[in-house]
């Protein structure tokens, strides 16, 4: 292994309450919108 | 009347195809010629070698959408050019061999007004001894290797159950390969499937790419803000790695793969070997093998398509050093540089050069990803060519050509790290421009306002939703055509 591994083990770790959220069903279902339209403005801009 | 032979029909033909159609009166002809006879949703092919998804629901026949859009369908591989026609015969032609059961192996002509060459990469596993489904690695590139690996992963897991550690290797083959996001997905979903069946500890899963460093994904790294902070894509990756307990080893060369033993060398020079017990390893792209002559018969090739097969269009091609690479370098009408009425959108145009930083081992070896050209802008590059041909032929030849430079184009890309409405995750990332543009952005070449991360279930729930979408869209059912590219 390369020093990738150190990397990694120095990389910062979600807290517990960061993985829930990550899948709590509506905080996401908030972050589903906003993902969205952040998307649909990079997507407008592509089609230009 | 016109006729537009499109070579190809993945996401650049099969979209080319079904905008001309759409724009073009019924005394015009759209042609397409594929070997395949499905069309393939390849972003959920991870989901298939994983065993989440039957190949049924990533495909579906093209003939029948053919049929009923009124499209003309040749289930044949493009072998010879003749963009000038031939000695008997002016009119530009492209030579095709049956690949359909009943015909196989029967070759014709077919003559053209436009020709849209849309044949995406060639899978080259030979580039590395040993590499893919027919050496001693899997692939999940095609609905059937995606199959096959499920099938191996199964068997991993029962290994796995039985109390016998397993070493899992996924990453690319080749220290030239594309598509690091797919490696990056099928790496999370592989690991995700084993936390479910309850194997995870005796698991090691290593992901193993041509990449610096981890989250360069071909498009040289990412920067975004994040709660108030700038953040890199690489720092975004190595926590995902950390929290998932996933190995990494970047800046590798696969030199050959020996059964159940890894041979690579890294950027420094240095050579290992590393054994596996499963190892999904992804293959260098080519163009497709295609041979181009002149009208009096001289082999054109290499003035037509770079030595990769890929074919060169409106790019600068200069030779330059990597300091001096510019976005202005990039196509944006994908013309042929040799023949105006020969377009090359998605992966079949070769690119000017890469966009990560290109690099080489002491031994020379080249170790520096491929640049991506497939999905998004492989469908936006597409419909500028679909464009610009319908112009040409309704307005006359002087009509302006379409432009979508990957320098002045976003694209919205969904990776997954495990599937499932409730305990999914994925990797959500925008950017713009693809093709980072010095200039116009000079901190990192990118707009950090159309450039971001997120990890969540969300991320999850829009690449699903984006299977089914595109898969509408591809069937062209009603209003089809209001879903972007």
């Amino acid at each position: 292994m390369d020093s990738t591994a150190e990397s990694i083990a120095a990389a910062p770790l979600p807290t517990q309450r960061t993985l829930r959220m990550r899948r709590n069903v509506p905080f996401q279902l908030l972050r589903f919108a906003a993902i969205n339209l952040r998307m649909a403005g990079v997507i407008l801009r592509g089609h230009k | 009347m016109a006729r537009v032979v499109i070579l190809g029909a993945g996401v650049a033909g099969h979209t080319a195809a079904l905008h001309l159609r759409r724009w073009l009166g019924r005394e015009h002809e759209v042609v397409v010629v594929s070997p395949n006879s499905k069309w393939n949703w390849i972003p959920s092919n991870i989901w298939v070698g994983v065993g989440r998804m039957t190949r049924s629901q990533v495909t579906f026949p093209l003939a029948p959408v053919y049929r009923r859009k009124g499209i003309t369908f040749h289930q044949a591989l493009a072998t010879t050019l003749f963009p000038e026609g031939t000695a008997d015969d002016p009119t530009p032609a492209v030579e095709i061999r049956s690949t359909a059961p009943d015909t196989a192996g029967e070759t014709s002509r077919l003559t053209y007004d436009y020709l849209v060459n849309a044949t995406g990469p060639r899978l080259n596993f030979a580039a590395t001894p040993g590499l893919g489904p027919d050496g001693n690695s899997l692939s999940v590139c095609t609905d059937s290797h995606a199959e096959h690996t499920a099938g191996e992963l199964k068997a991993v897991i029962a290994k796995l159950r039985a109390g016998e550690p397993q070493r899992l290797v996924i990453g690319t083959g080749h220290g030239t390969c594309t598509c690091e996001g797919a490696a990056f997905e099928y790496t999370f979903n592989v690991e995700h499937e084993l936390r479910a069946a309850g194997v995870r500890d005796k698991a090691e899963v290593v992901y193993l790419s041509n990449e610096y460093e981890l989250g360069d994904f071909g498009v040289g790294g990412l920067t975004f803000t994040e709660r108030g902070f700038t953040t890199s894509s690489r720092t975004w990756t190595e926590s995902l790695f950390r929290e998932r307990d996933v190995k990494a080893i970047v800046r590798a060369h696969v030199q050959k793969v020996e059964p159940g033993v890894i041979h690579y060398e890294q950027l420094d020079g240095s050579e290992h070997e590393l054994p596996f017990d499963f190892a999904m390893l992804l293959p260098p792209f080519r163009g497709a093998d295609l041979t181009a002559y002149d009208r009096d018969g001289n082999d054109i090739t290499s003035r037509m398509f770079a030595p990769n097969g890929f074919l060169k269009v409106d790019a600068d091609y200069t030779a330059r050093p990597y300091e001096e690479w510019s976005a202005k370098d990039w196509p944006s009408t994908y013309e042929s540089a040799a023949y105006p009425n020969i377009f090359a959108p998605g992966i079949a145009f070769a690119p000017p050069h890469g966009i990560s930083v290109p690099r080489k081992s002491p031994n020379g070896t080249v170790i520096a990803p491929a640049p991506p050209r497939t999905g998004m802008p492989a469908g936006i590059t597409a419909r500028a060519v679909a464009s610009t041909i319908r112009d040409r032929i309704t307005q006359g030849q002087q009509a302006p050509a379409h432009h979508a430079s990957m320098a002045h184009m976003g694209a919205a890309c969904v990776a997954s790290a495990g599937t499932g409405f409730t305990q999914g995750t994925a990797a959500a990332m925008t950017m713009y421009p693809v093709v980072p543009d010095r200039e116009a952005f000079p901190a990192t070449g990118r707009d950090p306002r159309g450039t971001s991360g997120e990890i969540g279930l969300a991320g999850h729930w829009i690449k699903a939703i984006l299977h089914y979408l595109f898969i509408y869209k591809a069937k062209a059912r009603p209003l089809w055509f209001l879903i972007p590219e």
